[in-house]
């Protein structure tokens, strides 16, 4: 069993629901990641569930902080902060000189500036259209006939991307049916695809001030497609953690262990 | 059809390039000395051409970056400071250009000395120009010409005459230019003289077939707002008709088989104007008329030249309601023998598309003709989709067969 | 109160009014000249978004009309505007509004339907001239169309209670920015509401007697001369004089933006963890702060033997439809008239004063003026050193959980969590 202060973080999601125990050094203990489902609130207890099984806890052992879209559902949670915050703090704790974070996750895309100690200064959410999220890739993913793993990979394929120019997902899917009915190849849509993702996020970026250097979080930052055209965009090399969707859990628990309470 | 185009090349065409170097040229001298306005498409012009101030038309300039398809690149370095890509994409446009001139189609417009807005095409150009003026640091004048509700009452001429007034004081005090009597009427008399041949060649498309067709007209129409008041305007137009007549009296079409005769409204999708008007021809479908350069009407009279300003700039075909929009497109549609009409639904431009979806239930049913409504924007080609439009096009071109 | 209570309790008062014989007449910008409506016998009523609109607009207008047309045309599309007896437009205002009002007049025909068409220049003579026409011209066809004449002593109770509202309102605009605990962000809206959904003098008591004791809650922590100085200078627009407050334990801000609902506002600030809208020191809202600091508008009484003691001397008259124009004008910019520098010097000069840590900017989505706007609003911030956040906010609120979300960062990162 652990000794001295624990920190959980969950992160509630639209996509997924990621869980991450912290002791007071700030190594993880234990983490979880699974599909937040229709039912978020059982998806955060089932998470903290298994954390605190892996490293043999209670609930009651550690201090729990809620983050994500569903931040609210986090019953055990004694504070409630928003994503933005947490994936700079845990950002921050693992590489202290990333200064701007991009995060893109299932319906959110955000590029955060961060500050010296970790704490957002500035930051940019993509407006209410799909268009620049993970959804839009699953979108096109499905109508290209292939999974979320295999688009990336796909895209890298092409020399010569398609023009994919619609923002809207709606209206960028009608594009990709036509392209593919025009007898485009399948790797110059998906990189189109992704070049167009890449731009929407790069005016995010520039709008809150590009400054390096740069990490990417979320689910999306597995994706070898667009860690190249959002490179290419803003000319800069990237910074990926080993499991990018975790940032904004252990951001949580950081902030947990740091509370006086 | 084998080898010959669908669609016929206009002759006098050609002396457009020559035109708009000129005028670009005009504008960079003129911004070099200290002399350069940017002005608004409905702007009273002839003022300023008669106080020698040289003038560049930014909608002009996001026609040109519409038709080199850099549209969403050049906007979206307005995006990239913060201006909503909801906005009007003549503006960003615009606004992309002064942030990058390297990066954009001419490397932009000449840097003005000042800024002239005119309120009666649309109520955006204010904050348009304000945000130019911010980056620019060039002074904005407003020409204040409110929507007119009803009929034109005196108050409202009174109060665009001193706006007038306002406008000499400004550009004399901004400038340092003076303006007399006789330069202005001079100035009225070639503008109007451009714009009367101007509506020579538009009425002439009443002709089967039509001498001209939309991208003929949208393409010619470019010296009538830019160069109104200048000589080598009036002779272009000159030429211009001269070939129409030509056109008109040997049954010569601007489209080789002319089926379908049909209204357009509002402005032409600039990064896609031969294409679609182009392709149009090919299925014979002809536009002899729309309502965008039947818009530039109102000649300024020489015997009272200042309220004639008032009355004639206050009176343009957007600064008045949906019930005059309607009614123009009834006569246009009787007037040109007409079988239907296209309604592009521009985001970009509330002033001109708001309003679309009744005025076609009403244009219908006073005339007995069908229309559709295709939506998209004139420079920002993201918000295109093709097939969408090409089903609903097809649709309408189904009805006259 | 909820929001949504809120928006059934003004229905159901007007729905009460119109029972009761009152004729009222919605209108939709927030410089109309109500003492004019109710000089005729009518009921003026700012026609509100509601949040709970689902649809309507779609076979009339283009989903680029701005969210605030789109939510009030569905409304009556939806047949709820039916208690009034009319709808009082704007013109020269914005291209959405000027249009809207046109498709309106065709797809409700039945619809009595007036304009006021308003300068876009600031003030000037000429403007005021033209408006105080497009006033005489309003009276005319309100006459007209209502078969309601202009009654000059009912033009005068109608000016005095718009004026008594207006300077008690102000004075509790200004006092929040010293003591935002002393009558909340809601509260005051609320009374701001009530009074806009059917002014009458009952509503100015009301709003009097909080006016009252506040200005006690205010002498008794020494910020009564302060809340007075602010209130005078937000009037002229110049805050030279201006005391600073004093610090918070929380950051504070200032909201900004156009025909945004000052409720919703309130409403999403007081559902976040941990925080009340005692956070909002000022809104700067078309429908908030520029509707309040409108100065009076100079009509003479029409009994002068009510004149009342220690009053100011008489100013001089002019015609009351120009003394209307003359306030309406006066009110201060909205983002639809010139004058951007001057609402940016402006704003620069209200963050450096009332000591505020953030600006959040509002922006309904396809509003032409608040979109163009808001780029020139977070520069000014930045120059005054304020951190500003973009807030996308529509009338029906559908990305609520994420503007909470936004909004909330923002306080973290402006504050410490």
């Amino acid at each position: 069993m652990a000794s001295g202060k624990l920190g959980i973080g969950v992160d509630v999601g639209s996509t997924t629901t990621k869980a991450v125990l912290i002791d007071h050094t700030g190594s993880i203990l234990a983490s979880h990641l699974m599909n937040t489902g229709a039912a978020a609130e059982a998806a955060a207890l089932k998470c903290i569930d298994e954390i605190c099984k892996m490293a043999k806890i209670t609930p009651n052992d550690a201090t729990t902080i809620g983050t994500g879209y569903g931040r609210a559902l986090v019953e055990s949670a004694f504070k409630r902060v928003t994503e933005i915050t947490c994936h700079s703090v845990g950002v921050h704790h693992l590489n202290p000189d990333i200064r701007l974070l991009i995060d893109v996750g299932g319906q959110d895309s955000k590029v955060i500036r961060i500050g010296p100690k970790g704490r957002p200064e500035d930051f940019e959410i993509n407006d209410k259209c799909s268009a620049g999220t993970g959804r839009f890739l699953e979108v096109m993913a499905r109508v290209l006939e292939v999974t979320m793993d295999e688009l990336g990979p796909l895209a890298l394929k092409s020399d010569s991307p398609c023009d994919i120019s619609s923002t809207c997902t709606v209206f960028a899917e009608s594009e990709v049916i036509g392209r593919i009915g025009a007898g485009d190849a399948p790797h110059d849509i998906a990189a189109g695809i992704h070049r167009s993702m890449a731009s929407k996020i790069a005016t995010l970026s520039k709008r809150v001030g590009v400054v390096q250097p740069i990490g990417v979080t979320g689910g999306v930052a597995q994706n070898p497609a667009f860690k190249h055209y959002i490179s290419r965009q803003l000319d800069s090399e990237l910074w990926v953690p080993d499991i990018p969707q975790l940032t904004g859990a252990l951001g949580a628990a950081v902030l947990a262990l740091k509370d006086p309470s | 059809m084998t080898e010959e185009k669908a669609y016929r090349r206009l002759e006098s065409s050609k002396e457009l390039q020559q035109i708009s170097f000129q005028h670009m040229l005009e504008g960079h001298h003129a911004s070099e000395e200290g002399r350069l306005a940017w002005v608004t498409s409905g702007f009273p012009v002839e003022i300023p051409v008669a106080m020698d101030v040289g003038v560049v038309y930014p909608e002009q300039y996001g026609a040109v970056v519409g038709a080199n398809k850099v549209g969403p690149m050049v906007c979206g370095f307005a995006e990239d400071i913060g201006y909503s890509s909801e906005l009007c994409s003549y503006a960003r446009a615009s606004i992309g250009s002064i942030l990058k001139p390297s990066e954009s189609p001419l490397e932009g417009l000449p840097k003005p000395q000042a800024l002239l807005a005119c309120n009666n095409i649309c109520g955006s150009v204010l904050k348009w120009y304000d945000a130019v003026s911010e980056l620019t640091e060039a002074p904005v004048f407003l020409l204040d010409t409110p929507a007119l509700d009803v009929e034109q009452q005196p108050h409202h001429i009174e109060y665009v005459r001193h706006g007038i007034d306002n406008l000499i004081e400004f550009l004399s005090t901004t400038l340092g230019s003076t303006l007399t009597d006789e330069r202005l009427i001079e100035t009225a008399k070639l503008s109007s003289e451009a714009i009367t041949l101007w509506q020579k060649s538009l009425k002439a498309c009443k002709a089967k077939p039509t001498p001209l067709n939309c991208a003929d007209r949208f393409l010619t129409m470019a010296p009538v707002v830019s160069s109104r008041g200048k000589q080598y305007c009036v002779d272009f137009y000159k030429t211009l008709y001269e070939e129409v007549e030509s056109r008109v009296k040997e049954g010569i079409g601007a489209i080789r088989d002319e089926k379908v005769r049909l209204l357009w409204d509002n402005i032409p999708p600039w990064f896609q104007i031969f294409r679609f008007f182009n392709g149009m021809a090919q299925r014979g479908v002809a536009f002899p008329a729309d309502t965008y350069t039947h818009a530039w009407s109102g000649a300024v009279e020489a015997d009272d030249p200042y309220t004639s300003v008032a009355t004639v700039y206050s009176n343009s075909y957007l600064n008045k309601g949906l019930e005059a929009k309607a009614d123009k497109m009834e006569h246009l549609i009787k007037d040109y023998d007409l079988d239907g009409f296209i309604m592009f639904s521009v985001r970009s431009c509330k002033r001109y598309s708001l309003g679309q979806m009744v005025t076609r239930e009403i244009v219908t049913e006073r005339t007995g003709v069908p229309g559709t409504i295709i939506e998209g924007d004139m420079v920002d080609s993201r918000l295109f989709n093709e097939a969408q439009i090409g089903t609903r096009v097809d649709a309408l071109l189904e009805m006259f067969v | 109160m909820s929001y949504g209570e809120i928006i059934e309790n003004s229905a159901q008062r007007l729905q009460d009014l119109t029972r009761k014989g009152s004729m009222v007449v919605g209108y939709l910008y927030p410089h109309t000249p109500i003492e004019l409506l109710m000089a005729h016998g009518l009921t003026p009523s700012l026609i509100r978004v509601n949040p709970s609109v689902v649809a309507g607009f779609e076979d009339s207008l283009q989903t680029f009309s701005c969210a605030f047309t789109r939510n009030i045309f569905s409304q009556r599309a939806n047949g709820n505007l039916l208690s009034l007896s009319g709808v009082l437009f704007p013109g020269n205002t914005c291209d959405a509004l000027q249009n809207v009002a046109d498709v309106w007049r065709f797809r409700f025909p039945g619809d009595k339907i007036l304009r006021v068409t308003y300068p876009a220049t600031a003030l000037t003579e000429h403007a005021v001239d033209f408006l105080a026409n497009e006033f005489r011209f309003l009276s005319d066809n309100i006459a007209k169309m209502f078969d309601r004449q202009i009654s000059a002593t009912e033009l005068a109770d109608a000016a005095s209670i718009v004026n008594d509202f207006r300077e008690a309102m102000q004075f509790l605009y200004a006092a929040r920015v010293y003591d935002s605990n002393a009558i909340t962000y809601s509260e005051l809206v609320s009374l701001l509401r009530k009074f806009l959904t059917a002014p009458d003098r009952s509503v100015v008591d009301e709003i009097a007697e909080r006016f009252r004791e506040i200005r006690q809650v205010l002498e008794k922590n020494g910020h009564l001369n302060s809340a007075d100085i602010l209130k005078d200078g937000l009037l002229i627009g110049n805050l030279e004089k201006v005391v600073t407050p004093p610090s918070n334990e929380f950051p504070r801000i200032v909201v900004v933006g156009g025909m945004v609902e000052p409720q919703a506002i309130a409403s999403i600030v007081n559902n976040l963890d941990g925080v009340s809208d005692n956070i909002i020191a000022l809104d700067l809202l078309s429908f908030g702060f520029k509707t309040v600091f409108t100065p009076k508008t100079l009509i003479p009484p029409a009994n002068k033997g009510t004149k009342p003691i220690g009053a100011a001397p008489e100013p001089s008259y002019e015609g009351p439809f120009k003394a209307m124009a003359r306030a309406v004008l006066q009110a201060p910019l909205e983002p639809t008239q010139e004058g951007l520098t001057t609402r940016t010097e402006f704003l620069k000069q209200l963050l450096t004063k009332i000591g505020v840590q953030g600006l959040v900017v509002c922006e309904q989505s396809f509003c032409d003026p608040d979109e163009f706007e808001a780029p020139s609003l977070e520069k000014a911030a930045e120059k005054a050193g304020i951190p500003s956040l973009r807030f996308p906010i529509d009338p029906e609120l559908s990305d609520r959980g994420r503007l909470e979300g936004r909004l909330q960062t923002f306080l973290e990162t402006i504050g410490e969590v």
